[in-house]
């Protein structure tokens, strides 16, 4: 038996608070959350706008502090800087000085990484062809555009050659062709072994590339595992198509099961699956054709509405005031 | 441990920012200007042409020297929170310490460089007036210097937790009342009143003394400045600075990059 993988990120009842008005108040951001992250996965924090997402991201990279809890990343506390060696940051919409050209930018994060001198020449031309930046390596950051900026923000990321990788939205404002090269870019860091850490909340992204997930809504964490298990959380649903349908019974099964959409005698259905066989035997019964029976597979997207919608809403923490 | 590598880095960085940037060879070129006009102005008057050419010279490196630092050091660490570039920067191993200190050290060079700049500009409007150039100029131009070090560090503190119109204020205030303080303490040195000599004391100790930086009597009229002097000022000014950069990274250390 394999031993279980070493935990890279562990969360413990993680609690934020931030002043608000005059400081009388505060607003509770982070209900307590716990989650883990394991070496060599990849991890989306999936959660709708405003669920608290980034601020979980930036009390792991040291930027604001817990108001209780505890966090730490490959068994250091996140107050720490000396184990930030081995980590990656890339932040939303990545700033960086635009005084600065993409090589000059990429040697100043080596040096403050660590990267011994003689190693930063060789990683920049390295990276900037792994990013697709050669071209552009003498040109000042201004002259950048979103994408090649996000470019820049990945390849500082990678500089010092990091075990765990942290991206705050990273395919966030681009267009296709750069989605699928951030996509191909995490998937080629999972196959070099590392720990990536991923948040958003485009769920096509969570589908295609993470392995496990946490599902963080209004601060508190809905779900943690794999996807395939959230998408089996949910009452297992059936399509039913029916032909031949006598106006008596189509009445009947709208009454018995509510979704309805059908024209004439051809009705469609979905209903749970332990009451497929009810609603095959009422239909054969009353001369009906079974034309298809197909199990649902419940979407990311409705599973993940689901959650929010079990935690009052997607609006984010605020109304949770506190004096 | 401060890395000095790390530290290095963000001062080099630093310096590398105000030297692309334009505003600061506009202030540097009205400095120069000034000291260029003492020649001017020396003109309008038979005697002790040389003094005036030479007083409105030191007062322009001064000047000019407080304004790029308070200028410059009220937004250099508000601006890097501002525009997000401090998240990158923060998530290396390096500490808010470091970072501060680097930006800090970084200012202080890039400043000391533009006071060389218009001391050799001073020395160059005097050789060319042949107005004598002595070893209290240079003991001046370097008091200066760390005045403007201190002036700095008050603006590095203002920077890390207000904006810059605040730590504008609050600086450009402190400088004032800095070159007041001396003054206050000798008021109220002749006060009856033992509370008003004691508060005025303190106010002396707590507020920077920056008249003690001030050699330019000293230069203009050639008068004999002790050694001690200059040690003891720069002395006082250095500590007087990094207990700012204490209380800096306290404040710094605390905060949260919302």
């Amino acid at each position: 038996m394999s031993a279980e993988p070493r935990e890279i990120v562990r969360v413990d009842r993680l609690v934020k608070e931030f002043p608000t008005g005059l400081g009388l108040r505060r607003r509770r951001v982070l209900h307590g959350i716990s989650f883990r992250v394991r070496e060599g996965e990849i991890f989306g924090f999936v959660g709708p706008n405003g669920a608290g997402k980034t601020t979980t991201l930036k009390l792991l990279m040291g930027l604001i502090h817990p108001t209780a809890g505890r966090a730490s990343i490959l068994g250091h506390d996140v107050g720490e800087t000396a184990f930030r060696r081995h980590v990656g940051f890339l932040p939303e919409n990545p700033y960086f000085y635009e005084f600065l050209t993409g090589r000059e930018i990429l040697a100043f994060y080596a040096r403050l990484s660590g990267v011994p001198g003689v190693q930063i020449p060789g990683r920049i031309e390295t990276l900037l062809d792994w990013v697709g930046l050669s071209h552009a390596a003498d040109a000042r950051l201004r002259t950048y555009s979103k994408g090649m900026l996000q470019r820049v923000g990945i390849a500082q990321a990678l500089v010092h050659d990091p075990s765990v990788v942290f991206l705050d939205e990273p395919m966030s404002g681009l267009d296709p062709i750069g989605r699928k090269e951030i996509r191909d870019l995490i998937l080629r860091l999972h196959e070099e072994g590392k720990t990536v850490f991923m948040n958003t909340h485009i769920l096509s992204d969570v589908e295609t590339v993470c392995d496990r997930v946490a599902i963080i809504v209004k601060g508190e964490i809905r779900y943690e595992g794999r996807i395939e298990d959230f998408l089996e959380t949910g009452e297992r649903q059936t399509d039913v198509v029916l032909a031949h349908v006598r106006p008596a019974l189509a009445t009947a099964l709208e009454e018995g099961f509510g979704m309805r959409s059908g024209r004439g005698e051809h009705v469609e259905l979905r209903v749970p699956e332990k009451r497929v066989a009810e609603v095959l035997e009422r239909a054969l019964a009353a001369g009906a054709e079974v034309v298809a029976v197909t199990p649902h597979r419940v979407s990311l997207e409705s599973a993940f509405l689901s959650a929010v919608q079990q935690a009052g809403g997607p609006e984010g923490p605020e109304g949770r005031e506190r004096k | 441990m401060m890395s000095p590598v790390r530290v290095g880095t963000i001062a080099a960085n630093t310096m590398r920012e105000a030297i692309r940037s334009r505003v600061l060879y506009t202030l540097l070129f009205f400095a120069v200007l000034l000291i260029g006009t003492g020649v001017l102005l020396s003109t309008l008057t038979y005697v002790e042409s040389e003094r005036i050419l030479q007083s409105v010279g030191l007062a322009a490196i001064r000047l000019f020297g407080a304004a790029i630092a308070i200028f410059v050091g009220i937004g250099l660490i508000h601006r890097e929170v501002e525009r997000r570039t401090i998240y990158t920067i923060l998530s290396k191993p390096i500490s808010r310490a470091e970072f501060l200190l680097g930006k800090y050290l970084g200012l202080v060079a890039t400043i000391w460089l533009q006071v060389v700049i218009m001391g050799l500009a001073f020395a160059a409007v005097s050789w060319l007036a042949a107005a004598p150039l002595t070893a209290q100029h240079a003991m001046a131009l370097g008091l200066t210097a760390v005045e403007l070090a201190v002036i700095v560090a008050l603006a590095t503190l203002f920077s890390s937790f207000t904006t810059p119109m605040l730590a504008a204020l609050f600086t450009t205030g402190l400088y004032v009342l800095g070159h007041l303080s001396r003054d206050l303490r000798d008021l109220g040195a002749h006060s009856e009143v033992q509370s008003v000599r004691l508060a005025a004391s303190a106010l002396h100790r707590l507020l920077p003394d920056l008249e003690s930086f001030n050699l330019t009597t000293q230069a203009l009229h050639a008068l004999p400045v002790p050694g001690s002097d200059v040690v003891v000022a720069t002395l006082y000014g250095a500590g007087y600075a990094a207990l700012l950069l204490v209380l800096a990274v306290v404040v710094f250390d605390r905060r949260d990059f919302k």
